[in-house]
């Protein structure tokens, strides 16, 4: 009997589309329509307004500087995933390289709101950092700007979003065929020499993958600002929290609209040019 | 192992930064957990004899933290309930799909890239206009979007164990799909379709921004933490994140651990 392929696909199918991405086409639809003071809600005329407002009162700096946080994170998270991911593929036993894929793991299914909550332990006046900094007598006053700033959220962003730079990492360093090292290396290059003619280019994939998760987790992200950001502090997800406070649907559909084709777009690009789906091939038959 | 990598400055650079790295994920929360064992008001590491549960038996008291929690353990079980039978489903037609594969994996995943908080507030918008109010289903069905793509990767790994053969073998003798599905793919896949349900469990129980507009009267677990936290943290919330840190940290070991006995029987 022949499986029934599709069959199995429809329930999947259907959920993520009504629930996933019917309700986001609608809202971009929404995203045109005219607010309705009289009933708080939006009636069809069409409108540019909600995109207009973008414009206004800095919001349109709010996505950039969040998009800037989400790329200044997602380079320190290659920068610092690229030698865990080499230390577990090529230099860790297999107990140990075991252990650390454990470690890199665990942190997917545990809160981001208690690993953000915790930096301020950490991070604040009376933290451990300034203890040890004014133990050591490096400073006489506890610093301020460790915590409640944008330094406190990009800490805060690195430590939420690296593990999910290490699993394209790693899986692209398991495709390059190790002879290839070898050969350069017999030929009398040296490591960086290797490294820069022939890991780093056979694992671009890798590098662009882990950098877009890192960088589309870290742009929708919303409680490391909460938690660890200054007063005035914003991103994206707090941003149209505000905007819904005021109940303003359209100018939140419009945010949400203009930062959804972003990412999607980068999604989409970085699969076509990079083939993401088949670094994850290695998995099955 | 490479031999150019046997320099050792070098190694000692790569294992430095990997230290760097587990200690950003790791210190922070584990120095809440050791806070938490402090009876003190001022958050600082309890001296040895100090340490005690104060703070955690304080959580008896906490009426609304325990409301908010059962609501959590409602949403999270049924989440994990239907996103482990709907991976298993996504999983077995991705083996079918032949060239159609790469596509419909990147569909099952993308919905894990939209910002909860976009996610929440469409899903919100449009329940509400067709009238459905907000109760733990609408919560769920949110953290569903969240926990499918990793219960659909889990599964999909532990595919691998289901060779070809076998079922090739199966179908030789006679049996049909749904005994092949039966008797030969899911007593293997069962460590996976375990380890989707733990995981998928765990997303819907630490996630926050889903849950902000989807929420009915309860709020969920998350939500009553964050109110908590922004209102002079008392430290009872250290003793809370501290359970469900250890906790989530618990469960997930089982699961690798689990695996990895699996992996060894197969292997022999």
């Amino acid at each position: 009997m022949k499986s029934p392929g599709l069959l199995l696909a429809l329930p999947t199918a259907l959920i993520v589309l009504l629930l996933g991405f019917v309700p986001l086409i609608v809202i971009l639809v929404w995203s045109f329509w005219t607010w309705d003071p009289a009933t708080y809600w939006i009636r069809p005329e069409f409108s540019l307004a909600g995109y207009a407002a973008i414009l206004e009162a800095g919001r349109w700096s709010v996505i950039v500087g969040s998009l800037g946080k989400a790329f200044l994170t997602a380079a320190i998270c290659v920068v610092i995933g690229y030698p865990a991911a080499m230390a577990v593929h090529f230099l860790a036993s297999r107990r140990t390289a075991l252990l650390l894929m454990a470690l890199f793991t665990i942190p997917f299914f545990t809160s981001y709101m208690i690993r953000a909550f915790s930096w301020r332990l950490v991070l604040g006046r009376n933290g451990l950092i300034n203890g040890w900094l004014m133990d050591l007598g490096i400073v006489d006053q506890p610093l301020d700007w460790l915590l409640f700033s944008n330094f406190a959220v990009n800490v805060g962003l690195v430590a939420s979003y690296l593990p999910f730079v290490i699993f394209p990492l790693i899986l692209s360093m398991q495709r390059v065929e190790p002879s290839l090292l070898a050969a350069s290396q017999d030929l009398g290059a040296s490591f960086w020499r290797t490294f820069r003619s022939v890991l780093l280019p056979l694992t671009q994939a890798g590098i662009f993958a882990g950098f877009l998760f890192v960088f589309v987790m870290a742009a929708g992200s919303a409680t490391e600002v909460q938690m660890l950001g200054g007063a005035a502090a914003s991103m994206i997800s707090v941003m149209i929290n505000d905007v819904m406070r005021v109940v303003n649907f359209p100018l939140a559909f419009a945010i949400s609209t203009v930062v959804l084709i972003i990412l999607f777009g980068l999604i989409f690009i970085g699969n076509r040019l990079f083939k993401l789906t088949r670094l994850f091939e290695g998995f099955t038959w | 192992m490479v031999a150019s990598f046997e320099s050792r400055p070098l190694k000692a650079a790569i294992w430095l930064m990997t230290a760097i790295g587990l200690a950003i994920i790791y210190l922070p929360p584990l120095y809440l957990v050791a806070v938490s064992f402090n009876p003190a008001l001022q958050p600082a590491l309890p001296a040895l004899s100090d340490v005690s549960l104060t703070w955690y038996f304080a959580l008896a008291k906490e009426r609304t933290l325990i409301s908010a929690l059962q609501e959590s353990l409602l949403v999270a079980t049924i989440t994990a309930l239907v996103a482990t039978g709907l991976a298993l489903l996504s999983a077995l037609a991705y083996m079918d799909l032949g060239k159609w594969r790469s596509r419909w994996f990147m569909f099952v995943l993308l919905p894990m890239f939209v910002p909860g908080i976009i996610q929440g507030l469409s899903l919100s918008v449009i329940f509400g206009r067709i009238g459905l109010k907000p109760f733990w289903g609408t919560v769920a069905a949110s953290h569903l979007l969240w926990a499918l793509p990793f219960a659909f990767t889990v599964i999909l790994t532990s595919m691998a164990a289901v060779r070809r053969s076998y079922l090739l073998a199966a179908s030789d003798l006679g049996a049909s799909w749904w005994r092949q599905l039966v008797d030969v793919t899911l007593p293997l896949i069962k460590p996976g379709l375990v380890a989707a349900f733990i995981f998928s469990f765990l997303l819907s129980l630490n996630e926050f921004g889903r849950a902000f507009y989807l929420v009915g009267r309860q709020n969920t677990l998350p939500l009553a933490m964050f109110g908590k936290m922004n209102s002079g943290a008392s430290p009872t919330i250290y003793a809370l994140s501290g359970s469900i840190f250890l906790a989530s940290i618990l469960a997930v070991s089982f699961v690798l651990l689990a695996a990895r006995a699996n992996n060894r029987k197969l292997r022999r």
